[in-house]
């Protein structure tokens, strides 16, 4: 692990060298909100921000993203035979991602880098992405990052990790990735200030105000809790929009369609949300979730109870609350995990007696 | 109506004592500043959850649709009217639902607030003209007039139009409001202009659909943008499925929209689609006189036909 | 359509009776004539599905 220090005046100058190995992707501020975009040339990203309203998962596992075309033309030999679309996988980095998105993307790796299936789209932009994050000093109320496996300095997920020290900024390389990033950068001088780092990370700790606890939802049995008298009220408000999971860096779900314009055709696939009616909808017409409540329980359940128990990685969050603050009515993870860790089954016998 | 709340907690109980209801739809208190959350009460005891102040926007008609309890609803000027709608439209009996009226003073635009001050708001609190917003470092005094949200600030029906019984006295009205000015701003633009604007209105959609689905008029069962036979509408982020999707929603709340502003509060990417709903709203009350959800007796604009309805687009 | 900007002349409605054979001449004369005026439409018109 190597320290460097960079004066903020040379960092416009870093990233723009950089630029000539490497597309870049930041935070930019569109309308009212931050959104990560790739940068213009000499554009720079804009720290200024507390978290994007999206997260950036889009940049690995775009909302719309084309996968194969066809021709449907019968005088053209290749007609009705799927082909690849040229992509654009050359090295590209995310310079201010943060610890907490950045942790986002390994638990999406469980998801699409299994042994048995690996999913060519989003490993081939994982690969040639290198993150660069940027470490978060101002953590919002509704941060409880620190006890979803994650933090402000957190490391996992990232191949280096900026913070802000006055006039310059500390970067810790954490990667041979992040390491080809410094020298693209030119960022090379050296600096002994780990203890700098190390303060960094413990302020920001502490302005975390906001945590869950998820102890128990490992040892809970997943029928009882499946089977919760809660359910019902927490799922009440909830009107089934995707704001949560399109806005969650961990929600991975998608949808395959085709486009015909004439005669040629793509396949593309789009985000999809467990909280639309269609998407368990099968072609019978039957729908094994067709509640409103079958469905936020869904969404809970997998973040904080199948995910827990299939890959024993925590949960499937890592507490960057955009979630919470965007929900239109107010559903509060916070509230539903804590709801979910402290629910006791009725006794057995109880309710047998 | 800072002093609704325990008003509603007495009501609630006694209803659901009486037995006159199964269920009292209502709001309890957010975890956000600036939030309440939707809920619903069965029991006596649990009315104490019920809250009432100026961050109760949602629509509650939305939570009535195709229910078949008996229900007490707390319904505002503009959710009464989509009552009235879903009564006319077959979505709820008249008398299953006992309607608790609620005059209403406006509901604060949490974006607009957010503007207005530097800082992550940390606490917001109220009294009857002003609002408090309080971050880490100082503590901003708002006059609340000025902080609503624009279709509070334009509306001329607070209070509820159908009740079974009221909160409080209904509070005066608004008159001379221009409930247009930004719609004929739009009207006055040639269509290069005006279709240059909805491009630019609507590029951040996500199309997470919080709109469609806060809203209590869209209520079918399969939205058109969901079908798959046939498929009317891409799915993917081309701009002109996005668009489509918003220029139909439109039209199908045209003469049944009631501007309660639900949309645009539920939107996570702060897209105002209410400029869409109002152009159809002002056509109704030009063309036909029409304004939605005021009388259980009228037929709605789009519904009745009257020999003097114009026609000079029928060349 | 109009305001969402559709030019005004790409849409007409028109009453016709089938025995109103000229009116439909008429018609549809009034009507290519406007639409050619305004050229193609170049709104509204999704060419290939556009992803981020």
């Amino acid at each position: 692990m190597t320290l460097v220090k960079i004066e903020k005046k040379n960092w416009a100058e870093g990233l723009t060298a950089a630029a000539d190995a490497y597309r870049l992707f930041g935070p930019v501020k569109e309308k009212d909100y931050h959104q990560f975009k790739e940068l213009e040339k000499g554009e720079m990203p804009d720290f200024e921000m507390v978290n994007t309203r999206l997260s950036p998962k889009a940049l690995l596992f775009p909302q719309s993203e084309e996968m194969l075309e066809y021709s449907l033309d019968e005088s053209q030999d290749d007609h009705h035979i799927m082909k690849e679309i040229a992509r654009d996988d050359t090295p590209r980095a995310v310079v201010g991602i943060r610890p907490c998105d950045a942790k986002s993307t390994l638990l999406v790796k469980l998801n699409f880098d299994t042994p048995d299936v690996k999913d060519p789209y989003w490993l081939n932009a994982y690969r040639a992405a290198t993150f660069i994050g940027m470490a978060c000093d101002t953590p919002l109320s509704t941060c409880f990052c620190t006890t979803a496996g994650c933090g402000p300095y957190h490391e996992e997920g990232l191949d280096m990790l900026v913070m802000e020290q006055g006039d310059a900024y500390l970067a810790k390389i954490l990667s041979d990735k992040g390491k080809a990033f410094a020298d693209a950068a030119g960022w090379q001088a050296a600096s002994d200030d780990a203890a700098a780092f190390e303060a960094g990370r413990q302020a920001a700790e502490d302005r975390i105000v906001s945590t869950v606890k998820t102890d128990n939802l490992a040892e809970t049995d997943l029928l009882e809790l499946h089977g919760a008298p809660f359910w019902e009220d927490i799922a009440f408000s909830c009107i089934n929009c995707g704001t949560c999971t399109f806005s969650c860096p961990t929600c991975w779900c998608f949808d395959i369609q085709d486009e015909v314009h004439g005669k040629s055709g793509v396949r593309m696939k789009n985000w999809d949300s467990c909280m639309f009616p269609i998407f368990t909808a099968h072609t019978t017409g039957h729908n094994p979730r067709d509640t409103k409540t079958q469905r936020v329980r869904q969404r809970f359940m997998h973040k904080l109870k199948y995910f827990v128990d299939k890959y024993e990685a925590g949960i499937m969050c890592v507490g960057c609350g955009r979630c919470v603050r965007q929900c239109p009515v107010n559903i509060d993870i916070r509230r539903v995990c804590e709801q979910m860790n402290s629910f006791k089954p009725a006794d057995a016998c109880a309710v047998e007696g | 109506m800072l002093g609704y709340t325990e008003k509603m907690r007495d009501i609630a109980g006694r209803l659901l004592k009486e037995c006159t209801v199964d269920m009292v739809i209502g709001f309890r208190k957010g975890t956000m500043p600036m939030m309440n959350e939707p809920c619903f009460v069965t029991k006596p005891e649990d009315v104490q959850w019920l809250v009432w102040d100026s961050n109760c926007g949602i629509n509650l008609a939305n939570y009535l649709t195709n229910r078949k309890e008996k229900i007490a609803v707390f319904a505002k000027g503009c959710d009464s009217r989509n009552i009235v709608t879903h009564i006319i439209e077959n979505k709820i009996k008249r008398d299953q639902v006992t309607i608790i009226g609620v005059p209403c003073t406006g509901m604060i635009d949490k974006r607009k607030i957010t503007g207005l001050v530097t800082g992550e708001i940390l606490e917001v609190s109220e009294t009857e003209n002003t609002i408090k917003v309080k971050t880490a470092d100082a503590e901003t005094l708002l006059d609340k007039n000025e902080v609503l949200q624009q279709n509070c600030a334009l509306c001329v029906h607070r209070n509820p139009v159908i009740f079974d019984e009221m909160v409080a006295e209904p509070v005066e009205e608004q008159t001379d409001i221009d409930r247009n000015a930004d719609i004929r701003k739009i009207e006055e633009m040639d269509s290069e202009e005006k279709w240059q604007f909805f491009e630019d209105l609507l590029r951040p959609c996500i199309r997470c659909y919080a709109c469609r689905n806060a809203c209590p008029l869209c209520y079918c069962p399969t939205c058109f943008v969901d079908e798959a036979k046939p498929q009317w509408v891409g799915k993917g982020q081309d701009p002109v499925d996005v668009r489509t999707f918003h220029f139909l929603r439109a039209y199908h709340c045209a003469g049944r929209c009631t501007d309660c502003g639900a949309c645009e509060r539920a939107c996570p990417v702060g897209i105002n689609m209410r400029l869409l709903t109002r152009k159809l709203e002002k056509d109704c009350q030009d063309q036909f006189g029409w304004e939605a959800g005021l009388s259980l007796d009228q037929p709605p604009a789009l519904v009745a036909y009257q020999a003097n309805d114009p026609d000079a687009f029928i060349k | 359509m109009e305001y969402m900007g559709i030019e005004r002349d790409r849409l007409h409605m028109s009453w016709v009776s089938s025995a109103e054979a000229t009116k439909f001449i008429d018609v549809v004369t009034r009507v290519t004539e406007a639409v050619r005026a305004l050229g193609p439409n170049q709104h509204y018109v999704k060419q290939k599905a556009k992803v981020a």
